[in-house]
């Protein structure tokens, strides 16, 4: 038996939306001190272990505890007021409210009923240096980059002095650098004896910093055992629930194709005069720090910003693709990292969004041909092993399966080039080694595949070349064999490791 | 257990509970008053539902694009002032006219389109401001007075009735069919759904924002255009302020269908039973025999409760 | 704890300055524009010339204000219009009555308040959007309007239009108290709130601000405003008019949209929508001095608000290219 108490705790609790039982009969105790680590593929059911906990779902049975005694309705105000403070990964900072409001806010000290902003910009100060916020606290968060964004919103939590601190994916738009600092800070936080609840799909992460694990499959804990003693390969088997195998398809080496993609001195939004060319059947991955310019790489490619170039040719055409239309035609298609603002439209059905893009190709007497929708639907659904009723909204579907839509969409043009940003984030394990084999089937079936990641391992499995971009230009190009993590890393943050031009 | 299912089934398609709702009102009106359920009497309500309905249809495209056109009551007077002026004396037909000023209409409507895409103007208020703009023409066009038509082909849109079916619900059904037709077989459609409801989505999916925007407000020009032939056919007389009327119910009746304000969601086949419901409505008030005063209370009223019936929008 | 370095000293004043920014251009070109008028009328350096201008200025921004508001919170109000319109019926059938102009005043208020709230509960507890709801309170307030005075008419105190629309500016010294009426409602919980709801209504949800409650506050605050301007308006002509606030609506609008509030919530500054507001009754004002006539104003001002809104994004284009 423990001495302490833990601080919430959850007992036999279970949850169902629209008759789907989410969770069921789950236990999780969050103890003052220890850093718990929450894991389980998307659709395990974590995002709502973690709305019953901090108020924001009320459970269909069981119990929530804090500080031992049962609460029955718990409202946000209530887990608030118990000192539980969430970082969810969507925001919920204002953008035209400056840093220093952000942090306050709901929670801001007054005096005559007005903001007390002398108070305010001291406690708000404190947060900021504890989280390495070194912006001017009157700058309104709009002005910021998305990974200082969430360094504001972990500032914000700490701001209500939490005793309980849940934080889901908070690394995901996170430098190396501040992922550190906030390894740092949960370290700290739980040796002054707050109760940390982490939840992330980076294990190294999660092995390096808790101490404690819970993890749930299909609504169910499947473990809920101390760390100590687990290496990474147990913790990928206690959520697949089998054997990892191999994460990563064998490696083949591309047999040069046509070349598809040549630019010079391409420059578009952060993209300064860059060459770069690709041929068919490679995978061609793009790496670097965030923000360095990689997503305006493949847009500007993409024709979806202005783009420029001394001299281009993309897929046979001799010039820059001037549209996201003239892009497709040419044989082009681009997966987004934001699935949900810019990858699917998430309250039109499955099929709608599968059809989106080629619309107008599967036409009877001048209308669109219902008959050939619905078996193209029904083959793309098959071929991705996307389950159940096509009707449904996108919404309704787990992220791994939204990311397999927003792939899938694009086949029925058969694409020579596919544009990947970001595809596995915040996919769970089990759908990113499908993501893997289909990017390895697409590449041996001769399409050109340029894959821009944030989880530097793909970049080094996957790819035939690795070009790593620093402020906006390409610093290096690795080919296969010289491409380890700490190159990639390396070059990354601007150290001189000698590349080997393609 | 069985008229739960019906009400959840009605409850989940609004179109039906629209269509529902109007014939609950016929049925129930027509029952207890006398007179309204008369042929005659019907056959007026779904002529004048017709001119809302075909205004609403363009409204319907603008909305469910993500947009809203304010300005379609200003392009029914600039079409019944403009007919009877510029239609030329040679033509006994009057199609040129008809023709012309359609073309004026749309050219209006894109007009509101190209604002958006070119200047990157909201539609609120490029719509508006196209209203201010065209009411402020008109005065100076037409000098204030009412001009009275003499157009053959207008005067039949207004007057005739081939197999007893008055001329303006055949020309609504014609433009229903065609909506319909646009926005559930066509890719367009399927493309201004995917727009309103996610415009960057559509746009890093190959549709092209700037051409579909254009065509959805030409077409609500167009359509804004053709009622107000048929409201000038009907009036014999076009005046500053005779399209007012029909800005607010456009949108009333889109809305009392279904579709949503928000866009990307939604059909005509709502708007269609929520024009005839308006208009229905309107009349009984009038029935009422009250003042002005009461009958806008009334009709505001009527609104807001239909609305909370049919056309609450599911949030997030 | 230290203070990290980056955190100003007074952070208020700070954040202040900051709102400031990208609002530089509309003051440039409202300034141009108050230097033409006063050019073509020097009169506006007068007590009497700028009194004028301050009336004709006053019910502009405070409907300007009252739209802003909802639009800052993610709202929408086409009722603006007829609720002036109310609120002027109002002043001139209460200030008759044995309440007297106090009464009269205490009525609008009532009026504007309760009218505003009660959208805002339809709006944020039923979730009606409320360009629809106010849309068919437009309706149902021009039908109150209409039943309390069905012509023209009614009885304002004679002092009461003369100190309000007199010869003294008491309009402009009205606008300032009001402006800081609002700088404290901005500076409470509330007022900050309010921003947050139209940026991002789940995160304010999330992070304790208690949207529903804010979305009313707003609604209602915004009709207390516009019913004012309606009380200002029926002290200018010294009777109530069930039909005098029509124009507001697109006016309340367009001020806000050229002072660069959107449309989607969260986005803009009331004092970029009171210099809106100011640019707007400039523009009309000017527009009267060079005998353009009425109609022709209409014209004008539809291309002028298409432009100004367009301005700054080719501004912006042209800044990148």
């Amino acid at each position: 038996m423990d001495v302490t108490m833990p601080l919430v705790e959850a007992r036999g609790v279970s949850k169902g939306f629209f008759g789907n039982p989410v969770l069921k009969a789950v236990d999780i105790a969050l103890y003052p001190g220890r850093v718990h680590a929450l894991l389980g593929e998307n659709g395990a059911g974590k995002s709502t272990l973690i709305n019953l906990l901090s108020g924001a779902l009320r459970p269909d049975g069981g119990t929530i505890l804090m500080d031992g005694r049962p609460v029955t309705k718990l409202t946000p105000q209530g887990a608030r007021a118990a000192g539980v403070a969430v970082v969810q990964q969507e925001l919920s900072l204002a953008a035209e409210l400056s840093i220093a409001e952000n942090i306050g806010l709901g929670a801001t000290p007054r005096r005559f009923g007005l903001i007390d902003y002398r108070a305010l910009r001291d406690r708000a100060a404190a947060v900021s240096a504890l989280v390495g916020l070194t912006e001017p606290l009157d700058m309104p968060v709009g002005d910021l980059p998305l990974g200082r964004r969430q360094m504001v919103e972990i500032a914000k939590a700490l701001f209500r002095r939490p005793r309980v601190l849940i934080l889901d994916e908070p690394t995901s738009s996170l430098s190396a650098h501040e992922a550190g600092v906030l390894s740092g800070l949960v370290r700290t936080l739980a040796a002054g004896g707050v109760a940390v609840l982490y939840i992330s799909h980076r294990l190294n992460e999660v092995q390096a910093l808790c101490d404690h694990v819970t993890v749930l499959k299909d609504g169910m804990v499947t473990a809920d055992r101390s760390l100590a003693d687990v290496s990474a390969e147990g913790l990928v088997r206690l959520m697949v629930g089998r054997d990892p195998g191999d994460a990563f398809p064998a490696f083949a080496p591309a047999t040069a194709g046509e070349e598809l993609i040549r630019v010079d001195g391409f420059s578009a939004g952060a993209v300064r005069d860059v060459t770069f060319s690709a041929r068919a059947g490679e995978i061609i991955g793009i790496g670097g720090l965030i923000g360095q310019g990689q997503e305006d790489f493949l847009l500007g490619l993409y024709g979806a910003i202005p783009a420029t170039a001394s001299k281009a040719e993309i897929c046979g055409v001799g010039h820059l693709l001037a549209s996201v239309a003239a892009a497709t035609a040419a044989g082009l298609a681009y997966v987004p990292a934001d699935r949900k603002k810019e990858g699917l439209v998430l309250t039109h059905a499955i099929s709608a969004n599968l059809l989106l893009p080629s619309l107008g190709r599967l036409m009877r007497r001048g209308l669109r041909d219902r008959t050939g929708e619905a078996s193209l639907v029904a083959d793309l659904a098959r071929q991705f092993s996307i389950r159940g009723d096509t009707d449904r909204f996108v919404q309704a579907l787990s992220g791994g399966n939204q990311q397999k839509v927003a792939l899938a969409k694009w086949l029925p043009l058969a694409p020579r080039v596919l544009l990947l940003n970001d595809p596995t984030r915040g996919v769970d394990v089990g759908t990113k080694r499908e993501i893997y084999l289909m990017l390895r089937a697409f590449a041996d079936a001769g399409k050109l595949i340029v894959l821009l990641s944030s989880d530097t391992p793909e970049l080094v499995h996957l790819c035939d070349r690795v070009v790593v971009f620093r402020q906006g230009r390409v610093v290096a190009t690795l080919a296969h064999d010289k491409a380890s993590e700490e190159a990639i890393v390396g070059a990354a943050m601007g150290l001189g490791i000698e590349g080997v031009a393609a | 257990m069985k008229a739960a299912s019906i009400t959840r089934i009605l409850f989940r398609n609004p179109p039906l509970l629209t269509l529902a709702l109007v014939a609950l009102v016929w049925i129930v009106a027509g029952a207890t008053l006398r007179g309204f359920g008369a042929v005659g009497h019907l056959r007026y309500i779904l002529e004048l539902s017709a001119i809302i309905g075909i205004v609403a249809a363009g409204q319907t495209l603008v909305i469910l694009v993500g947009g809203i056109d304010l300005s379609v009551g200003a392009v029914i007077t600039v079409t019944a002032i403009l007919l009877p002026l510029i239609s030329p004396d040679w033509d006994s037909t009057g199609i040129v006219g008809v023709v012309v000023t359609l073309a004026v209409a749309a050219v209006i409507g894109l007009g509101n389109g190209m604002g958006q895409v070119y200047l990157s103007v909201p539609a609120i208020i490029m719509t508006l401001a196209m209203a201010t703009f065209l009411q402020g023409l008109l005065v100076l066009i037409a000098g204030g007075s009412a001009v009275s038509v003499t157009n053959e082909a207008v005067i039949w849109l207004g007057s005739a009735r081939p197999f007893g079916v008055p001329a303006s619900i055949v020309v609504w059904i014609l433009v229903a069919v065609a909506v319909l037709i646009i926005i559930h077989r066509l890719p367009f459609g399927a493309r201004l759904l995917a727009l309103g409801a996610n415009p960057l989505t559509a746009r890093l999916s190959g549709v092209n924002v700037n051409r579909t925007t254009l065509a959805v407000y030409a077409l609500a020009g167009l359509f804004s255009g053709v009622a107000g032939l048929l409201v000038l056919g009907m009036n014999r007389q076009g005046y500053v302020g005779i399209g007012d009327p029909y800005l607010m119910t456009s949108i009333a009746a889109v809305v009392l269908g279904g579709t949503s304000i928000l866009g990307g969601r939604g059909s005509y086949a709502g708007t269609i039973p929520g024009a005839i419901l308006l208009v229905t409505t309107t009349a009984l008030i009038t029935v009422v025999n009250a003042s002005p005063g009461w009958r806008s209370i009334m009709f505001g009223s009527l609104i807001l409760a239909l609305l909370l019936i049919s056309g609450r929008e599911a949030q997030r | 704890m230290n203070l990290s370095p980056s955190s100003p000293r007074w952070l208020y004043l700070a954040i202040q300055r900051r709102r400031n920014r990208g609002l530089n251009g509309l003051y440039l070109v409202v300034a141009a524009f108050l230097i033409v008028y006063a050019i073509l009328f020097p009169g506006l350096l007068s007590i009497g010339g700028f009194s004028k201008f301050s009336q004709n200025w006053f019910p502009l921004a405070l409907v300007t204000m009252a739209q802003a508001l909802l639009m800052l919170n993610g709202g929408i109000s086409l009722a603006i219009g007829p609720l002036v319109s109310l609120g002027a019926v109002v002043a001139a059938i209460s200030m008759g009555g044995p309440a007297g102009a106090f009464g009269g005043f205490v009525a609008v208020v009532v009026a504007g308040l309760v009218i505003g709230a009660l959208t805002g509960l339809i709006v944020a507890y039923m979730r009606l959007p409320a360009i629809i709801v106010t849309l068919a309170g437009s309706f149902i307030i021009t039908g109150v309007a209409l039943l309390l005075l069905p012509r023209p008419g009614g009885y304002i105190p004679d002092w009461l239009s003369q100190a309000l629309a007199g010869h003294q500016p008491t309009a402009f010294a009205l606008l300032v108290v009001i402006l800081i009426a609002w700088k404290l409602f901005l500076a409470t919980p509330t007022g900050i709130g309010l921003y947050a709801v139209g940026d991002n209504p789940v995160g304010a949800f999330r992070s304790g601000v208690p949207v529903e409650r804010i979305r009313v506050v707003s609604f209602a605050i915004s009709g207390l405003l516009t019913a004012l301007a309606g009380l200002f308006v029926a002290a200018q002509t010294g009777s109530g008019d069930p039909v005098i606030g029509t124009s507001f609506t697109l006016n309340s609008m367009a001020g806000a949209v050229l002072g660069g509030v959107g449309f989607l919530g969260g986005k803009g500054t009331m004092r970029g929508a009171i210099a809106g507001s100011l640019l707007l009754s400039v523009m009309i004002n000017v527009m009267f001095f060079l005998g353009f006539p009425p109609v022709a104003q209409y014209v004008a001002q539809g291309v002028i608000i298409v432009g100004a809104v367009a301005i700054p994004v080719f501004a912006s284009r042209w800044r990148k290219a």
